[in-house]
């Protein structure tokens, strides 16, 4: 009977998980197999069919090494960021709570905002960059319309919002550290830097590889500010994997290509995930 | 070299006078133990002298050098923390030499002194543990070593011992003043375990809200206790203070007009008397019955109403007293203490009554 009423209790959350996470996980993996049905010719088991397809797309290519630059162009300048924000918001300085506020502000702002005021920093001519770039006569650039500049353009966002949020989980961190660690090293003669290097930021390990993991998730999964400053554009110069994934799903209307690039999308973060955990966690202090 | 020197320091936190005019002075060599309970700023003075707090006035001088705007690292002090303050990522031997390699001292001294500490505190078989895996005694012998491993001559300790249990305590009190002595170390020792500060130091600094109330020898607190507050203070059980009351042959302890305690006037005055040196007699003792008796093996703890007041008796022995058993209470002529009610000040005692004994 005790069965009986554990299962009543699970079910509700349990048919929402199935039905919305793990039955469409499962459902994309076999769709990946099959060719897109349409109304003449229905979807048939084509095999490794849409893989074979998928390495030889230069899209797919371009795309996949786009978010590659656009996570190591991310990532380790938010998190060295964010722990130079939270040692600096940690210290007793006036007015903390509101620099810690404005710190933290990009993050609560919805990426959609974030997209639309960076538009308006990086339009030619009138934008923030521009007009700044014309105090000392340069001349005006298409940010976002140069392939060359487009990703680093975005990448400098993406950084300006996230940093503010690992800021978070760093100042957590530092505020569960004992100050009399602080007060022995500097009794020992260790100087702020020393203290830093050789105690803090070990310390912080735990953090960081929580903050890795989550800022690596975040930048194959973060695609909103695409659909308001390029569109992936120019020619797919600024497109990131998930997005591309929309494009082939929702505008080719191809599921079963769209399918597989999810396959991979998710195999591929889930490789990087156990990567991190396995190397980091040598070198992370838990106690 | 390494005497340490206040002159009239303060610390203001806002209006709270965590530390007010405190000077005091520990002679090189000496264990110096600064008494008090929770709050009267010995901690305060402690980090005052390790340089972790800036006074708001008076002076510091370590070794003659006036240190009041020095770094903690240039003051060339040892500090062992109340929750030893160890490094939880790195070894025992890490957080020994960690000091050492901060001041980049060479690699074949700081193995030879690593090697030398550990020996001295026992420390040995574990060098290569993490403090996480340590028992509280071990990583208090961390604590200690990291502070000697530095061979600075003074070494400053803030309740090193508070988060041992009893045995341990008792143990490691010998271990640090016998280290101290070899060493020959000033340490200044911040605790509020009167035990501790008997048993181990050569001067106390009994402190009251950021005020020295008496300093002097251990057996100068006990034997002399210059106000009610440090009577109160040294000893287990404290001091029995009873309030006099006038009457017609001498002062009498108020509430039991019978029996005079002392000579002359009684109101306005408080006696003192140890348990320890007060006595199971007969007639023509001070009579009184007996309201809880506690047998602690070598001795019993009574608990003794005598008038208004209560006194603690420690007889020796076991004592088959039950509550309102019946007593007649005795001392030496030169056990009591005197106190001003008001004030709370000693005050002498020349005119005391012979007493019965």
């Amino acid at each position: 009977m005790k069965h009986v009423y554990g299962w009543l209790l699970l079910t509700p959350a349990a048919i929402l998980l199935v039905g919305f996470t793990h039955y469409p996980a499962a459902a994309t993996l076999v769709d990946s197999f099959f060719s897109t049905g349409t109304a003449i010719r229905p979807s048939r088991f084509i095999g490794f069919g849409n893989y074979a397809l998928l390495a030889e797309d230069p899209i797919f290519w371009k795309v996949l090494g786009n978010n590659l630059w656009f996570a190591l162009g991310t990532i380790p300048t938010s998190i060295a960021l964010a722990i130079l924000m939270a040692v600096w918001v940690n210290d007793r300085l006036p007015a903390r709570a509101l620099v810690r506020m404005a710190y933290f502000t990009p993050t609560v702002l919805p990426m959609i905002a974030v997209a639309n005021i960076w538009l308006f920093f990086y339009t030619p001519q009138i934008g923030l960059v521009d007009q700044f770039r014309a105090l000392f006569g340069a001349p005006s650039h298409n940010w976002l319309g140069d392939p060359g500049t487009v990703l680093a353009c975005l990448m400098v966002m993406v950084i300006w919002k996230e940093a503010g949020f690992f800021m978070i989980f760093y100042l957590a961190a530092l505020q569960s550290l004992p100050p009399e660690l602080e007060e022995a090293a500097k009794i020992e003669g260790a100087s702020r830097w020393h203290f830093f290097r050789r105690v803090m930021f070990p310390l912080l390990m735990p953090t960081t590889l929580f903050v890795l993991v989550n800022a690596t998730i975040n930048s194959f999964k973060l695609v909103d500010h695409l659909f308001i400053l390029t569109k992936g554009g120019p020619d797919n110069a600024s497109s990131l994997l998930l997005y591309y994934i929309y494009q082939v799903a929702f505008s080719f209307f191809d599921t079963a290509y769209a399918s597989t690039l999810t396959v991979v999308l998710l195999a591929l973060l889930a490789g990087l995930a156990l990567v991190q955990f396995h190397l980091v966690e040598k070198r992370v202090h838990y106690r | 070299m390494s005497e340490i020197v206040l002159e009239e320091v303060s610390k203001h936190y806002g209006a709270v006078r965590a530390v007010d005019g405190v000077s005091l002075r520990a002679a090189a060599g000496k264990f110096l133990v600064l008494l008090g309970p929770s709050a009267c700023g010995k901690s305060t003075v402690l980090r005052l002298i390790a340089g972790l707090e800036e006074p708001t006035q008076g002076r510091i001088f370590i070794g003659g050098h006036d240190v009041t705007r020095l770094e903690p690292d240039k003051r060339r002090v040892s500090m062992v923390f109340q929750s030893y303050a160890l490094f939880p990522h790195l070894s025992v031997a890490e957080n020994i030499v960690f000091g050492l390699k901060v001041r980049r001292t060479p690699r074949p001294e700081r193995e030879e002194r690593l090697a030398r500490v550990a020996t001295l505190v026992g420390l040995t078989e574990v060098l290569a543990r993490k403090p996480a895996q340590l028992s509280g005694g071990q990583r208090q012998r961390v604590a200690l070593a990291r502070a000697i491993a530095a061979e600075n001559k003074i070494c400053l300790m803030d309740e090193p011992l508070s988060n041992l249990d009893a045995q341990l305590r008792h143990g490691m009190r010998v271990e640090i003043r016998a280290l101290q002595q070899r060493l020959g170390m000033t340490v200044v020792y911040v605790t509020h375990d009167q035990v501790e500060a008997m048993s181990m130091a050569d001067r106390v600094i009994l402190m009251r809200q950021g005020r020295i109330e008496q300093e002097g020898a251990p057996e100068e607190l006990y034997a002399q206790p210059a106000t009610m507050f440090a009577a109160r203070f040294i000893g287990t059980p404290a001091m029995n203070l009873v309030a006099l009351a006038d009457g017609p042959r001498g002062a009498t302890i108020r509430g039991a007009p019978e029996t005079p305690v002392l000579a002359g006037p009684g109101a306005g005055r408080v006696l003192g008397v140890r348990p320890e040196h007060v006595a199971l007699t007969g007639e023509p003792g001070v009579p009184g019955s007996v309201a809880s008796a506690e047998y602690h093996g070598a001795d019993t703890i009574l608990e003794v109403r005598v008038g208004d007041e209560t006194l603690f008796v420690r007889a020796p022995g076991r004592r088959e007293l039950g509550p309102g058993a019946r007593v007649r209470l005795g001392w030496k002529p030169e056990a009591p203490h005197l106190f001003d009610a008001g004030s709370g000040v000693r005050l002498d005692l020349n005119q005391t009554l012979p007493q019965p004994a």
